[in-house]
This record gives structure tokens, C-alpha cells and sequence, in this order.
């Protein structure tokens, strides 16, 4: 790789969008000449800058206006509308069912439990009720789980590797009683869900409704991370907590 | 159904389109009335969202709503972020530190607030917002290539901004 062609490809590597032949490429380059070396230690320098610029969320009055915004057209959608898309519905629903019929059974099932993950995080969030126990110590934690559920989820503090605990719920997920673990990336909230099973799957990730979802199974239990953090994000919480 | 959808959709991303809002009208009580527009508008059109993609569909919501409100030619000029800031994100105890923290911070945000509105979206969009440059590519309707190279000249021009605050005499 030559001077000019590291420099084309610098800020896809920095943001991940390089193929993995590529970014060795970059990286063998990087290690052998100072200047490029140097070019990329500006980058990652400016991007910790930007990045300890804060994160404002929206004000809670926005979330109540918008949540209670009076929405007077919806009503006024033409009958005839409604049955059209009534009709469109029917026929990717069937097209879906189709699909879904052509697939294993536990693809499907492994879909039914992302989606109840997805619905178990979006509850927290809107419920106002994410933090049974609020604290970023993993040894406050951990116990407050025990007494409450028959299995001890593992809690790790992961705020070196930039995700902050802030807590734990108890949750109810696919059927499942779930210690919920609270991690943020920012001002991004990630679910972990833990509970027992021993159906050891593959490690999977999906995108849901704009959530990155990754699930995995250790020790006999298995974990369940979602948040709206991007998957490479999420992977490398999921990697942070296998160490 | 429909509410439902709105809910699970939209609600969850409400702090990511304040944010993008926040850096488009670069002042928050327009960037208030931005997101309810916005929202009004998703709520109408959350049946036509095709991809699985809700944040990336609601950001490009807020984008179009203000591009409608204000016009491409927008040259709003520079307004400095000077509202109560928010102090929570950094977890440094000692407070003359903080106070350090904050000022660099500060420095970085103003010179983010004086990039071309060009520059200064996409970059939003990637480090505050998380999105890949296909999903940048989506919200700003630009090809990827142009994505990448906006990216970087946005970084260049930010590098070159702070580099001339750093010689101005402001402590580093």
C-alpha cells in the first residue's frame, strides 16, 4: 500500500467501513511508515475529542408533547385506502409466512426471541421503569439479584472499555424471568438480558426496528445484548464481556 | 396498530433526532419544534417505513422537515452552543480537571458548530450518531463515495480549526 492510497482509505478504517484484507493492508502500512502512522493518531485523537463533546438528550417535555401530540389525520385515511393497504398486507404477510415456512425451526424461533428482546428494551425505555437497581458498582449489583431469581447473572463492570454500568431490573422475556444488566455507551442505553438455558446456540446478530441485537450463550446461560448503538459497537461490548 | 408502530418506532429515537436537530438549527428551541414536526410527520407516514432501519428513516424525517421549513440555501449564521451543559457525561472527579474538560470540550463543539452545514451533518451523523456511511448515504440521499469524502474533508477542516485555536493562545 502506498502513501496516497492509506490516506484514501484513513477514515474508513477509522470508522470500520474497511473489508478486513484492506484494513490489514492499512495496518501493515501504518506500522512501517511514521507519517501515515502519525496521520492516524490525529484521527483517533480528534475523534476522542469529539466524542467527550456531550450528548444532549431531548428535553423530557419534548418526549411528553410528542408522546401526547393530538394526530387527527390518521382518522381521515379513506376507507377505501385502509382496505387497499388491508390488501397489500395480506400478501406480504403470505409472502413472509412463505419465507418463514422455508426456513429451520430454530431460525424462527431465534427471530421470536430477538423480537421479544426488542420489545423487552423498548418497554423499559418508554416505561420509565429501566433501573430496579440503580448503581454503577458490580458488587451492589450483583447481589440485589439474589432473593429475587433462582440463578446468579454475572455482572461485569465494563466502564474501562467505555460502557458504563448504571444498573440492573428484573424483566420478563419470551417466558423467560431475565436479569436485566444496564449498561451506556454515551448517552445510549444497552440492555443485557441473562437467564438460564442450555441450548447453546451460535453467536447472532440482528438489526430490529433500528436496534442492533446480539445474543450469545456462556456458562449456561445465555445473554442477550440490544441497544441502538451500531452492531460493531454492540460486538464489541459482546466481546468486552467474554473476555 | 398504527399508535403501536409510532411507539415502538419512533419514541426510542426521539434523543438521537433531538441531537441531529440540535446540530442542524444549532440552537435547541428550534430544535424542538423540528423534532415535533418531525414526529407529527413519522406518525402520518410510519406506514410506508420499509426498511428495518426506523432511526435512519426518522433521522432522514427530520432532516427533510427542516431543509422544508428553511430551505437548502439555509446560512443560519453561527450561533455558539451556550445553553446549560450538560456536565453528567464526564466522570472526572476533581473538579479543576472538569473545569479543563470542559472548556476543550466547549472548543470542540464550537468548532464543530462553524463546519459548512455539509461537512458539519455527516459528521454528526457518524460520531454522535453511530450511523455506517450506508446509513449516512440513506438520511442525507449522497452515494457512499461522497459520504467518505465528505467525512474526511470534514475531519481535516476540524483538525485545522482546533489546531488554529490551539496557536491562538488558548491553553491545551
Amino acid at each position: 500500500m502506498t502513501c496516497d492510497d492509506a490516506a484514501r482509505v484513513l477514515d474508513p478504517y477509522i470508522d470500520g467501513e474497511l473489508g478486513p484484507a484492506e484494513a490489514d493492508a492499512f495496518r501493515q502500512h501504518v506500522e512501517t511508515c511514521p507519517t501515515c502512522r502519525g496521520q492516524l493518531e490525529r484521527r483517533q485523537a480528534l475523534r476522542r475529542a469529539i466524542r467527550r463533546v456531550p450528548y444532549r438528550p431531548a428535553p423530557e417535555h419534548l418526549r411528553t408533547a410528542v408522546a401526547s401530540a393530538p394526530r387527527p389525520r390518521r382518522r381521515s385515511i379513506q376507507p377505501l385506502l385502509a382496505w387497499a393497504a388491508m390488501l397489500l398486507l395480506g400478501v406480504s404477510l403470505g409472502a413472509a409466512g412463505a419465507v418463514l415456512a422455508g426456513r429451520s425451526r430454530g431460525t424462527a424461533a431465534a427471530e421470536v426471541l430477538t423480537e421479544a428482546v426488542v420489545d423487552a428494551h423498548v418497554r423499559a425505555l418508554m416505561g420509565d421503569h429501566l433501573l430496579d437497581v440503580p448503581s454503577s458498582d458490580q458488587h451492589t449489583v450483583k447481589p440485589w439479584f439474589v432473593g429475587k431469581i433462582d440463578f446468579a447473572p454475572p455482572v461485569t463492570d465494563l466502564s474501562a472499555d467505555g460502557f458504563a454500568l448504571v444498573g440492573g431490573r428484573l424483566d420478563y422475556v419470551a417466558g423467560h424471568a431475565a436479569a436485566a444488566v444496564v449498561y451506556r455507551r454515551r448517552q445510549h442505553t444497552i440492555d443485557l438480558f441473562i437467564w438460564p438455558d442450555d441450548t447453546v446456540g451460535a453467536e447472532e446478530t440482528a438489526s430490529v426496528r433500528g436496534f442492533s441485537v446480539r445474543r450469545w450463550s456462556r456458562g449456561g446461560m445465555s445473554f442477550s445484548a440490544i441497544s441502538d448503538i451500531g452492531p460493531a459497537e454492540l460486538a464489541a461490548f459482546a466481546g468486552a464481556l467474554q473476555r | 396498530m398504527p399508535a403501536q408502530t409510532f411507539e415502538a418506532t419512533v419514541a426510542p429515537h426521539l434523543d438521537a433526532a433531538f441531537n441531529y436537530a440540535r446540530w442542524l438549527a444549532r440552537n435547541d428551541a428550534d430544535a424542538e419544534d423540528l423534532v415535533q414536526d418531525a414526529s407529527l410527520r413519522a406518525w402520518r407516514f410510519v406506514g410506508s417505513l420499509r426498511s428495518e432501519d426506523a432511526r435512519a428513516w426518522f433521522l432522514t424525517i427530520v432532516r427533510n422537515t427542516w431543509f422544508d421549513r428553511f430551505g437548502r440555501a439555509n446560512t443560519a449564521p453561527t450561533v455558539a452552543f451556550d445553553e446549560a451543559r450538560d456536565d453528567r457525561s464526564d466522570g472526572t472527579p476533581d473538579p479543576e480537571a472538569r473545569v479543563i474538560a470542559r472548556e476543550a470540550s466547549d472548543r470542540v463543539q464550537q468548532a464543530i458548530a462553524a463546519l459548512p452545514a455539509d461537512f458539519r451533518e455527516v459528521l454528526v451523523l457518524r460520531e454522535f450518531e453511530d450511523l455506517s456511511y450506508k446509513e449516512i448515504a440513506a438520511v442525507v440521499g449522497i452515494p457512499i463515495g461522497t459520504v467518505m469524502s465528505r467525512l474526511a474533508r470534514a475531519r481535516d477542516r476540524l483538525q485545522d480549526l482546533l489546531d488554529a485555536d490551539a496557536t491562538e493562545g488558548a491553553p491545551t
